[in-house]
């Protein structure tokens, strides 16, 4: 876990005038599974279309994997996107799919692929379009996890399934994940379900990275800290405030300790969970958004 | 990359590939029969010249209703083919992977775009250029019955239909759908865009851009009936005909209010003076209205491309097609490779 297999710079991409991804930062380790969540429209599937090579950037750069991501084919042959569509040829068998991967890559893991989709249980001589949505997304998850990819990108895969094609879903990711040396990141609005399967989290709000660091991190390094109004007063800048809540006497505060920062007397303090540091996050996004 | 793009469009493959074959199945036959019936004639008038029909075979022979459908229907199939190649093989080429989003599962293969793109045109226009081409054999094989009998094959409705320009339409409309699909990302506007810029394209060339492949030939000759009929070699495409007066006006709608007053009193069905020039032309056979306009200055003036510059003109044509196919991929490359998935 020591060699990032993601870095960016100051990532960027605008489409026409608009910046739907700006100054995003991140550097995720090899064989971590990271969630990647925010609000809608905070640029997270340009992210991940930008780290699997189906788009360029605007600003920054980007190494993935030791090399820049583009349309080659050794880069691409590292990588398994999954996009949040779940496309796939309609018309098409899931054996019609499975003879696609094979022709257009020289990386292909027939067996595996073949073993899955059959304990699964799904049908192989039927159309795709007429598989139900939670054993197309499975079609699509396998196909990317055969082509034995280094980096696997999934863009809300689990959003237009049922919760227990949800739960088959993520079984099979953390199966794939607990068998070879893949790192992940996965996007999601489902909290729950990421922290079942993430060790890593980044959040994207307002088009920027809000927080990027492994979980246990952030849960070490968050306070909720609760006390009364005039305390608030008392610290002024040493601690930096994520989210507040205020009622006529109390302050609740979450905030971040950075380095060797130690709360002041007085406030009583909290575990956070790692949902409400990251709801804290996207809050912050949206008040630094309308102000 | 190959198996998977003939898995891929397959069904439209050889859906065309029967429509081609019930075409022929529809040409062919009367291909024979036209031809039988012409040679026929051909023979009989050879023998007995005074056979009715033999001084004007042209006019009589194949003008049947059931004839004339089946020449319709044939250059209607010839010029319908080569569009429907492109319109179902060129425009959900690519239009079809942008609206399913399949775009991103073939892009995330470990094929570059390039390639992928590379081998599907390969396909499509490989495709497209064999159709037209075998729309043109046959086509331009049935022709050769009208083509005797009118010697017209650069009219418009003619040079169409043979030659190099169903295929030389195939290989440019199916590379301009495919563009077109690459920009809007959309079957039904490739669709629309690529009917109505064929429709334009095979009116506007013979209209306005054919005529000047070559400078035309003029010819001038005095007023009369079919004067300027006679100085036309056969199978000249006519491309204006004018009357032009002594100061060289055109009378492109010539009336009688446009002649000079002394000849326009003539056209009054009056009794000419006796001894007047006018009577002596009337003696004589001759109209004394065109004489009158002729002593006036008036005259004819008709320009026209011979028949001979037919496979110039094939050629020329077909060339301005295949530069524009041309450039169509070229623009495919640049939309396909820069823009986004």
């Amino acid at each position: 876990m020591t060699k990032p297999a993601i870095q960016t710079k100051q990532l960027g991409k605008k489409y026409g005038s608009f910046w739907a991804l700006e100054n995003c930062t991140i550097s995720i380790p090899e064989g971590s599974v990271s969630a990647l969540v925010g609000p809608n429209g905070a640029g997270k599937s340009t992210l991940l279309k930008l780290l699997a090579g189906l788009s360029k950037s605007t600003t920054g750069e980007s190494t993935i994997l030791g090399s820049t991501p583009e349309q080659r084919e050794d880069f691409l042959a590292d990588i398994g996107y999954l996009a949040q569509e779940i496309p796939l040829y309609k018309s098409m068998t899931a054996n019609d799919h499975i003879a696609m991967g094979k022709h257009l890559n020289k990386r292909w893991d027939e067996i595996y692929i073949r073993k899955r989709l059959g304990d699964l249980g799904i049908d192989l001589t039927k159309a795709v379009g007429k598989l139900s949505g939670g054993q197309r997304a499975q079609v699509a998850l396998a196909l990317a996890l055969a082509k034995k990819p280094k980096l696997l990108l999934l863009d809300e895969p689990v959003a237009a399934l049922d919760p227990l094609a949800r739960h088959d879903f993520l079984s099979s990711l953390t199966q794939a994940v607990a068998e070879g040396n893949l790192t992940v990141i996965m996007s999601s609005h489902l909290l729950a379900d990421l922290e079942r399967v993430s060790d890593h989290v980044i959040v994207l709000a307002a088009g920027k990275t809000q927080l990027c660091d492994d979980i246990e991190t952030v849960l070490s390094r968050h306070k909720l800290l609760v006390g009364s109004r005039q305390l608030q007063q008392t610290f002024g800048t040493t601690l930096h405030v994520i989210h507040e809540v205020h009622t006529a006497k109390q302050s609740t505060l979450l905030v971040r300790l950075d380095k060797d920062i130690k709360v002041p007397k007085g406030w009583q303090q909290h575990e956070p969970n790692i949902e409400e540091i990251i709801l804290a996050y996207m809050g912050q996004a949206k008040e630094g958004g309308t102000k | 990359m190959n198996w998977f793009v003939w898995r891929q469009h397959r069904k439209q493959f050889l859906s065309l590939g029967l429509v081609l074959i019930a075409f022929a199945a529809f040409i062919i036959p009367s291909g024979v029969h036209f031809w039988h019936t012409y040679q026929q004639a051909l023979s009989t008038c050879a023998q007995n010249p005074n056979t009715p029909n033999c001084s004007d075979l042209e006019g009589n022979l194949l003008t049947s209703g059931g004839d004339a459908l089946i020449m319709r229907g044939a250059v209607l199939g010839a010029l319908a083919l080569p569009l429907v190649v492109a319109l179902f093989i060129g425009s959900p080429l690519l239009a079809s992977e942008y609206a399913e989003g399949t775009s991103k599962l073939v892009w995330t293969q470990s094929i570059s775009r390039r390639k992928w793109l590379s081998v599907k045109l390969a396909w499509a226009l490989s495709f497209a250029l064999l159709y037209g081409v075998a729309v043109a054999l046959l086509v331009s094989w049935w022709s050769r019955t009208i083509n005797a009998l009118h010697q017209f094959r650069l009219g418009q409705g003619h040079f169409e239909t043979q030659g190099f320009m169903p295929a030389a339409y195939a290989l440019f409309f199916t590379a301009f759908a495919i563009a077109i699909s690459a920009w809007f990302r959309k079957t039904l506007v490739a669709l629309a865009v690529t009917f109505g810029v064929f429709v334009l394209c095979v009116i506007g060339f013979g209209q306005w851009v054919r005529p000047h492949y070559a400078t035309p030939i003029t010819v001038t000759t005095a007023m009369g009936p079919n004067a300027i009929e006679a100085k036309l070699p056969t199978g000249a495409w006519v491309l204006k005909k004018d009357i032009i007066d002594a100061h060289g006006n055109v009378h492109s709608n010539f009336s009688v209010t446009d002649m000079p007053k002394e000849c326009q009193a003539l056209t009054q069905d009056i009794q000419v003076p006796a001894g007047s020039r006018a009577a002596k032309v009337k003696a004589s056979g001759g109209d004394p209205v065109d004489d009158c306009l002729n002593s006036a200055g008036w005259h004819q003036v008709a320009t026209y491309q011979p028949s001979y510059r037919y496979w110039d003109f094939q050629r020329i044509e077909a060339g301005i097609y295949l530069g524009l196919a041309i450039a169509a991929v070229g623009a495919t490359y640049w939309l396909v490779l820069r823009n986004d998935a």
